[in-house]
């Protein structure tokens, strides 16, 4: 597929970690996202996702390289210490790559 | 009526055998599930549901009876998260911060565990003050805006910043729970008994029947959590019992002292006893993010909210007969 390289930074968390996780965001000018919910199994054994409060999400993060470095070294300092989370990227072709850049901030 | 006649009373309540099952069903690994909308759409329901009936209630016995009782509620949550901080901190050893968070959740209430309790008085036909679910309202916050400031205190984080206080605020605050719970209580005031009649095949009828489907999700949901026993310890088990009773006692005391009839100081004793398990998690992890949620969800999610349902309630209605003689 034609387009241009960007980074996909997934980050798979404890639903109360939503409002922090999108602060962060909005703190690196980062303006676009797909959050939806998840349940699954980690490294500490079985997340029941029955309670919306308990639930864990996946948020899909498409940044600049630049960004994506950024953001995962903001996450492993900051995020990662205090919440249940799992954080990997990936690189991926987008169409329209203004899209993804963040605003200055 | 005998202690063990009201323990049978209770066990046999649709709410509780169902409660039961949703245990049972977990426990047999059967693939049952309920998708995780029902829970919302029911506890809305459930809170939306006492909080009218209640603003109704509030509206006919007006302000003037309520106020001193309610304070005494306020000042329950408030205190109540100091002694289970020291228990917790000077009997079982946990660290500052996990006790902080304990105590959060066990000053604040569980609207489920209220709700039950005055289902329980209705099918002893024990008269109450309708208008209990205000003092349920003002109980969830105190406690934990008192845990999360002993939290940060005892792990020298100094206080709060002016973010973080208004943050805290509106979690405590403006949780999904106090929310609607005051939100409906004040349409129950503006409408008065006539709008209980209006939405009486709404809120009234089918209430019974949605509370039991309620607690077979809660028992599914309780058990899922029981095989985190093992990693919390037998002191913090006996904890989500122990201190449930010396609330209670508490509780209907301070219930009887400000006022209320037996049925009242009971659900004063009930809210007392009772743990919260979704508004002090949700600000746990955010405020005392160090705390560790294991702890205090198993405490109250896996052995006290199950202990106050099923043994807890016919126990806080026999203490009531013995110390105020009611009933």
């Amino acid at each position: 597929m034609d387009g241009h390289s960007m980074t996909l930074v997934t980050v798979v968390c404890e639903a109360l970690a939503r409002t922090p996780l999108l602060e962060l965001l909005r703190q690196l000018g980062i303006h676009g996202y797909t959050l939806f919910p998840v349940e699954g199994a980690g490294s500490k054994g079985d997340r029941p996702a029955d309670i919306e409060e308990f639930g864990n999400i996946q948020v899909e993060i498409i940044v600049p390289e630049e960004t994506a470095r950024l953001l995962t070294e903001r996450l492993a300092a900051e995020f990662l210490p205090r919440f249940a989370a799992i954080v990997y990227s990936t690189e991926v072709r987008v169409l329209r790559p203004e899209k993804f850049r963040p605003h200055q901030s | 009526m005998e202690f063990w006649e009201s323990v049978r009373l209770n066990l046999a309540s649709p709410p509780i055998l169902f409660f039961a099952l949703g245990l049972l069903s977990v426990l047999l690994r059967t693939d049952l599930r309920l998708p995780e909308p029902i829970y919302v759409g029911l506890s809305t329901y459930l809170l939306l549901a006492i909080g009218f009936k209640g603003g109704v209630a509030l509206a006919e016995a007006g302000l003037r009876e309520v106020w001193l009782p309610g304070l005494a509620a306020m000042a329950l949550g408030t205190v109540i998260p100091l002694w289970c901080y020291a228990v917790l901190r000077l009997g079982l050893r946990l660290p500052a911060v996990d006790a902080a968070a304990i105590g959060a959740h066990y000053g604040s209430v569980s609207a489920v565990t209220f709700v039950t309790a005055v289902q329980y008085l209705r099918d002893l036909g024990v008269p109450f003050e309708g208008y209990a679910s205000a003092f349920l309202a003002v109980m969830e916050s105190p406690a934990i805006v008192v845990g999360v400031l002993l939290g940060r205190w005892a792990t020298r984080h100094g206080g709060l910043t002016g973010r973080e206080w208004r943050r805290l605020a509106h979690e405590a605050l403006l949780g999904r729970s106090v929310f609607l719970l005051v939100g409906s209580l004040l349409a129950g005031v503006l409408c008065g008994r006539r709008g209980l009649e209006m939405t009486e095949g709404f809120f009234v009828t089918p209430f019974q029947g949605l509370l039991t489907l309620f607690l077979f999700e809660m028992g599914m949901v309780a058990a899922r959590r029981l095989g985190d026993l093992r990693k919390v310890g037998p002191a913090l088990a006996v904890f989500g019992v122990v201190m449930p009773v010396a609330h209670a006692v508490l509780g209907l005391w301070v219930g009887h002292w400000t006022g209320l009839s037996p049925g009242g100081a009971f659900l004063m004793g009930v809210l007392a006893a009772s743990a919260s398990y979704i508004a002090a998690p949700a600000a746990m992890r955010l405020a005392l993010p160090e705390a560790n949620p294991t702890l205090y969800l198993t405490a109250s999610l896996a052995v006290t909210f199950p202990f106050n349902v099923t043994l807890g309630l016919p126990l806080y209605a026999q203490m009531v007969r013995w110390f105020l003689g009611g009933f």
